[in-house]
């Protein structure tokens, strides 16, 4: 009972969060209501047991995305970003049905199985399973990525650094 | 929902929110008493036990001071900028508080009502407890930037965008610092952590856990925004940075918000380094783990209001220098360093251990104790160097000041 209570007040703020981020004009409100919406969803995770899920939703969605959301809105001109124009809004009736199919495509797996099993136990990925797993079959894949990550990093950094002049003008980060 | 279970969560999160604010009210007290006979200053000694005529003659070395800045927030103006964001400047100070006292649940103190409540309740018990403390530490962030954005203000504006540079940048230091104790202990649990360390087996007398102890809690100086890494809020250049704009109770539950983050981040270091709530005499008294809990705390608190009272603020370069070219560089070869040790110790026995027990206290029962003390010398030695070595390269090159708009 108590599960199902949490689970439609963390539904109703995640779908409110969303269309909030979706609508509003204000682009800095906007990325807060899109960080509430994950908040939610990251309590939506801790529901499921899935407690990594739910502390990595954090971590990296709201921690890290959202944050460089923010810097990327505060390099852009439009700071305030209330200005009063408006988006074009032509087709948005195909793009309605192309967000219905992604979302009952999305849906299959559940659907299938109607109704839904009852689970009470913690599933099988828990922390420390998916910690043996990351540390013994997937090590290789884990710091294949990791070293893919940081060439990503090194090449973002030489690429905003631009070509260094000859005449080195200071300019500390 | 049972009964029970509400009981329970009261009883594992009300006492938290009494107990620290409290602590918070005192340490304001001793900040500034500690800060004024650096300064050679006498600090707060007026106020005395509320309600008696005289409160200067039971003054007790102003200890009433907290109380009366109290009442006196509560009752100030709250002026809100005409251009500002109502809403989020409204939002901005809450979001600052709740992160930080949300963290508090994640520290292992063993207070002794909570041994009679289930063990679903306890945050420090997840599995990923320290996982969690770090990703909502990290919102603390947002409020900063809330902050700072929602007053319409250059200075607040300046002073956010200060804050999530410099948070971002020591964030990483400070879990790479963390790292080092799951590789010893094989666990994110809190409370596992803790008692790895039961006895004197704290991980800052490893060398490795030394080093991550030192740049956890100049990574925690400055996620905490404390001197000398208080950039977004120093005074001389930006007023008072981010909370520029704020007054009345929304400047009081900022300051709560940032000393409830200081015993937050105090307590972790505890937990990850200084042996959680082991100490002389705990074997026979359990209760008193709680008292050197909270006195590691203060011993940590202490030394952050004495660095305080100390150096000078870091510049802006500098800080951004420090962090990438001396923590991160450091903290990633301190990983290594601590990875190899834990494998010479090993000698090809990793594969044969019991996962439920910490591994570092597995691998030391074995050990050869001449091997040990050249594995300590040699990475103390290797750390050093280290150091020594990324302090000369990573120092900003000094050039002579060009004045651009003075003479």
């Amino acid at each position: 009972m108590s599960e199902q209570i949490a689970f439609w007040i963390l539904s109703a703020i995640a779908v409110l969060g969303a269309l909030v981020a979706v609508r509003k004009r204000n682009l800095i409100h906007g990325v807060f209501a899109l960080m509430i919406f994950f908040a939610a969803l990251s309590g939506l995770f801790l529901l499921l047991l899935a407690e990594f899920i739910a502390a990595v939703q954090i971590l990296v969605y709201i921690g890290a995305v959202g944050i460089l959301l923010l810097f990327a809105i505060m390099l852009t001109e439009r700071v305030a970003g209330d200005d009063g124009r408006r988006m074009t809004s032509r087709g948005w009736f195909w793009g309605l049905v192309v967000a219905a199919a992604v979302f009952v495509v999305l849906l299959l797996p559940a659907i299938q199985q109607w109704p839904t099993p009852e689970v009470t136990q913690a599933p099988d990925p828990s922390v420390e399973e998916l910690g043996h797993k990351l540390m013994n079959p997937y090590v290789m894949t884990l710091e294949v990525l990791a070293l893919l990550l940081t060439a990503a990093l090194i090449g973002a950094v030489t690429a905003a650094q631009g070509i260094r002049k000859p005449k080195e003008e200071g300019s500390p980060e | 929902m049972s009964l029970e279970l509400i009981r329970d969560i009261l009883v594992a999160t009300v006492p938290l929110l009494l107990i620290f604010p409290t602590l918070f009210a005192f340490t304001t007290w001793l900040e500034r008493k500690a800060l004024a006979r650096i300064q050679n200053r006498i600090g707060p000694n007026k106020v005395g036990v509320p309600l008696t005529r005289y409160g200067g003659r039971f003054s007790l070395f102003g200890l009433g001071q907290p109380m009366a800045d109290g009442i006196k927030m509560l009752f100030k103006e709250n002026i809100v900028p005409r251009d500002a964001d109502r809403l989020f400047h409204l939002l901005a100070p809450i979001l600052a508080l709740i992160p930080a006292m949300l963290v508090l649940c994640f520290l292992p103190i063993d207070f002794p009502w909570i041994n009679n409540i289930q063990d679903s309740v306890k945050a420090f018990m997840l599995d990923g407890a320290v996982i969690f403390f770090f990703a909502i530490t990290g919102l603390n962030t947002l409020a900063v930037f809330m902050a700072g954005w929602a007053s319409r203000n250059k200075y607040s504006l300046l002073g956010g965008m200060r804050a999530i540079a410099q948070m971002v940048s020591y964030e990483i230091p400070l879990v790479l610092s963390a790292v080092i104790v799951v590789m010893m202990v094989g666990s994110l649990n809190a409370a596992e952590i803790a008692n790895a360390q039961a006895g004197w087996n704290w991980f800052v007398f490893t060398p490795w856990g030394l080093a991550a102890f030192i740049i956890f809690f100049i990574a925690a100086l400055a996620e905490t925004n404390r001197s000398p890494f208080d950039l977004p809020e120093a005074e001389s250049e930006i007023i008072a940075g981010y909370f520029t704009e704020y007054s009345g109770f929304k400047f009081a539950l900022f300051f709560l918000g940032e000393y409830i983050a200081m015993f937050a981040i105090s307590g972790l270091a505890v937990t990850l380094f200084l042996g959680g709530g082991a100490g002389p005499g705990v074997a026979a008294l359990p209760w008193l783990s709680v008292i050197w809990f909270l006195v590691k705390i203060f011993a940590l608190i202490a030394i952050m209001i004495w660095l305080r009272g100390t150096l000078p603020r870091l510049r802006v370069d500098q800080l951004m220098g420090f962090a990438w070219k001396f923590l991160l560089p450091l903290s990633i070869l301190n990983i290594f360093i601590a990875g190899s040790a834990l494998h010479l110790l090993a000698g090809g026995r990793l594969a044969g251990l019991d996962e439920k027990q910490p591994i570092l206290r597995q691998l030391m029962e074995g050990a050869n104790p001449l091997v040990v003390a050249g594995l300590w010398i040699g990475a103390l030695l290797i750390l050093y160097v280290a150091a020594n070595g990324l302090n000369q390269l990573s120092r900003a090159k000094v050039r002579p000041r060009e004045y651009k708009y003075a003479e």
